[in-house]
């Protein structure tokens, strides 16, 4: 709006900023830089807004409501200081819970990475066919994880088709429970986590892939060295950068897994596949404890922090040392 | 030479059947999925990996006749979320960048630093009082609550960092010399900035528009069980029963799988592209 009535405005009115800038350029001093774009503020600040309303209020919110015993079915809470919290220490539950999330965010961070890697350089090729299989490789990706926990439901379930198909060749007298007994689901839970974020990082990879100039290798090749050496010495110093994004985007989306453990196992059996994240969704809206299920997604938030800051820190590192 | 020229050869034969190898293993359970759609119970289960011969159509149509319309407004209510998700969205972030970008390098690392918190807080940690806040509005169970909390959400925050590295390479001549013309702020926004970042337009829209689309938990808690789907809820709500009908539960999550997927062939080299200019960085 005022923006308008500014562009209107007749001369020889022109703003100062516009004045300056008709005189030619000039060195942005920051009391001129502080003035441009500034028609754009109500746009602007109508997005923090919105971002103040529905991520930074929830978080303080969050944390205010951890230090009390609120309950939706109770008119009234109070302030519970650190009882929580205390909790948190005593509650086999979320250990189990934090420990199982552990498991699958250290398998699916190492396996997505060594496959991603390994694929990458197998589709590392310019022609049709390899364009194609890149395109293919990506697709777990596209679909939600509702469908791909769907898709695997039906594979591994008792009567699946994985099972079938291990009777049909005479493999198996009779069925395996893949995601029916805690230690195979965890596994199946791994497995099919990981397949989706495969698919991603084997896209980043040969993304830097193709980045790393081919002289490179005809210089390391010339120098004699071995397949193996000229991974270690060339590609593997090149992909650095984009380890670090698969490395830490691993590690983030496996924290907040939430769909895929809802379909394939519903945290079953006997909640060996509950993560964190599932958890804390179940002590609020199934037990309906805000209060608790609050401490634990404070507990989330500073453990996603933790890892998202400090494994970009040691890779960035890494890389700057490569 | 006649020797090596030809283990070349062969060489390169063995990558590429290897190649396809590992690609077709590890894109078999869609495959399963999405032949088991054409094929009948029967079928299925004796020979999951059989091309679906005969071809049968029944499981598309058995799903497209549910008395409850599970797809039909499944998809529409959809369509309707990421529609206005994604559009509201494009032109909040991209003034909000140009703005940061304009601003002072102090005002600048306060304000990304603030919008880079959405970038890793997970969804279920700001669930509850969201679902509280809209309540208190009365905006509870109401696709209004869903769409403005997916504006305000974290979604914000990866739009503002895709166009920011992208206004970096915007030359500010440009825009200076729109301001010497006497253009307003809106006007070379919208006029000028805009075109200009187009690429961060498309990479933008095409990732929020299918993380938006394939959103669980948000629709699952904001909308309440009761009050329509998205198709990602509708068909958690409506598969349970078909835990061992899988002609139906393929043909439903054909249906489903298939818009995400056409939208991903068909703007695959934007897909590609801006993971890559992602990665780079």
């Amino acid at each position: 709006m005022s923006a308008d009535t500014r562009l209107r405005r007749p001369e020889p009115g022109l703003a100062p900023s516009e004045r300056r800038a008709a005189t030619g350029p000039r060195p942005t001093s920051a009391r001129t830089r502080v003035r441009r774009g500034l028609g754009l503020a109500p746009i602007a600040w109508a997005a923090i807004g919105l971002y103040l309303i529905f991520l930074i209020y929830p978080i303080l919110r969050s944390i205010m409501t951890s230090f009390t015993d609120r309950n939706p079915l109770q008119l009234e809470s109070s302030f519970v200081g650190f009882d929580n919290y205390t909790e948190m220490f005593n509650d086999p539950n979320l250990h189990r819970s934090l420990v199982f999330t552990l498991v699958v965010v250290v398998f699916v961070t190492v396996i997505s990475n060594a496959f991603g890697i390994l694929f990458a350089i197998l589709l590392n090729k310019t022609t049709t066919n390899f364009r194609i299989m890149r395109t293919l490789v990506f697709i777990p990706q596209v679909l939600s994880g509702v469908i791909v926990a769907f898709i695997w439901r039906s594979i591994l379930t008792q009567d699946g088709l994985l099972n079938s198909s291990l009777a049909g060749m005479g493999l198996i007298d009779s069925p395996i429970s893949w995601i029916g007994t805690p230690e195979l689901a965890t596994m199946s839970i791994c497995i099919v986590v990981s397949w989706v974020t495969i698919a991603f990082t084997t896209v980043v990879y040969t993304a830097s892939l193709q980045a790393v100039p081919a002289e490179l290798y005809e210089a390391a090749r010339m120098d004699g060295a071995n397949a193996f050496k000229r991974f270690h010495h060339v590609t593997f110093p090149m992909i650095a950068p984009g380890m670090t994004i698969c490395v830490v985007l691993c590690m983030i989306t496996t924290f907040k897994l939430y769909d895929i453990i809802a379909v394939l196992t519903g945290g079953g059996p006997a909640g060996s596949t509950e993560s964190a994240a599932f958890y804390l969704v179940n002590v609020a809206f199934t037990s309906n404890r805000f209060g608790y299920s609050s401490a634990i997604s404070i507990l989330l938030l500073v453990m996603t922090a933790l890892v998202a800051y400090g494994v970009t820190a040691i890779l960035r590192r890494r890389e700057a040392q490569l | 030479m006649r020797y090596t020229t030809r283990s070349r050869l062969f060489s390169k034969g063995s990558h590429l059947a290897l190649a396809w190898l590992v690609t077709l293993a590890f894109i078999l359970p869609i495959y399963i999925a999405f032949s088991s759609a054409f094929k009948t119970q029967e079928q299925i289960l004796s020979s999951p990996l059989s091309p679906p011969i005969p071809f049968t159509f029944d499981n598309i149509i058995d799903a497209l006749q549910r008395p409850d319309n599970l797809i039909q407004a499944g998809l529409m209510n959809s369509v309707l979320v990421t529609a206005l998700t994604v559009g509201a969205l494009i032109p909040l972030a991209s003034a909000l960048s140009f703005y940061i970008s304009q601003r002072t390098p102090k005002v600048k690392a306060i304000l990304l630093g603030v919008v880079a918190l959405g970038l890793m807080v997970p969804p279920q940690v700001v669930l509850l009082p969201i679902v509280e806040l809209l309540q208190a509005v009365g905006l509870a169970n109401s696709y209004a609550g869903l769409i403005l909390s997916n504006i305000g959400g974290g979604y914000l925050s990866f739009a503002v960092f895709v166009y920011v590295g992208f206004l970096r390479s915007v030359p500010q001549e440009v825009i200076e010399a729109a301001r010497v013309d006497g253009a307003s702020d809106l006007r070379i926004w919208w006029k000028i900035v805009m075109p200009l970042v187009r690429p961060a337009t498309a990479t933008v829209g095409i990732f929020l528009g299918l993380w938006v689309w394939n959103d669980f938990l948000n629709p699952l808690f904001i909308l309440g069980p009761l009050q329509g789907q998205t198709i990602t809820t509708g068909i958690y709500i409506s598969l349970g029963q078909y835990s061992t009908n899988y002609a139906q539960l393929f043909g439903i999550m054909f249906l489903a799988a298939i818009v995400p997927l056409i939208g991903y062939l068909v703007s695959q080299r934007e897909f590609i592209h801006g993971l890559m200019s992602g990665a780079s960085k």
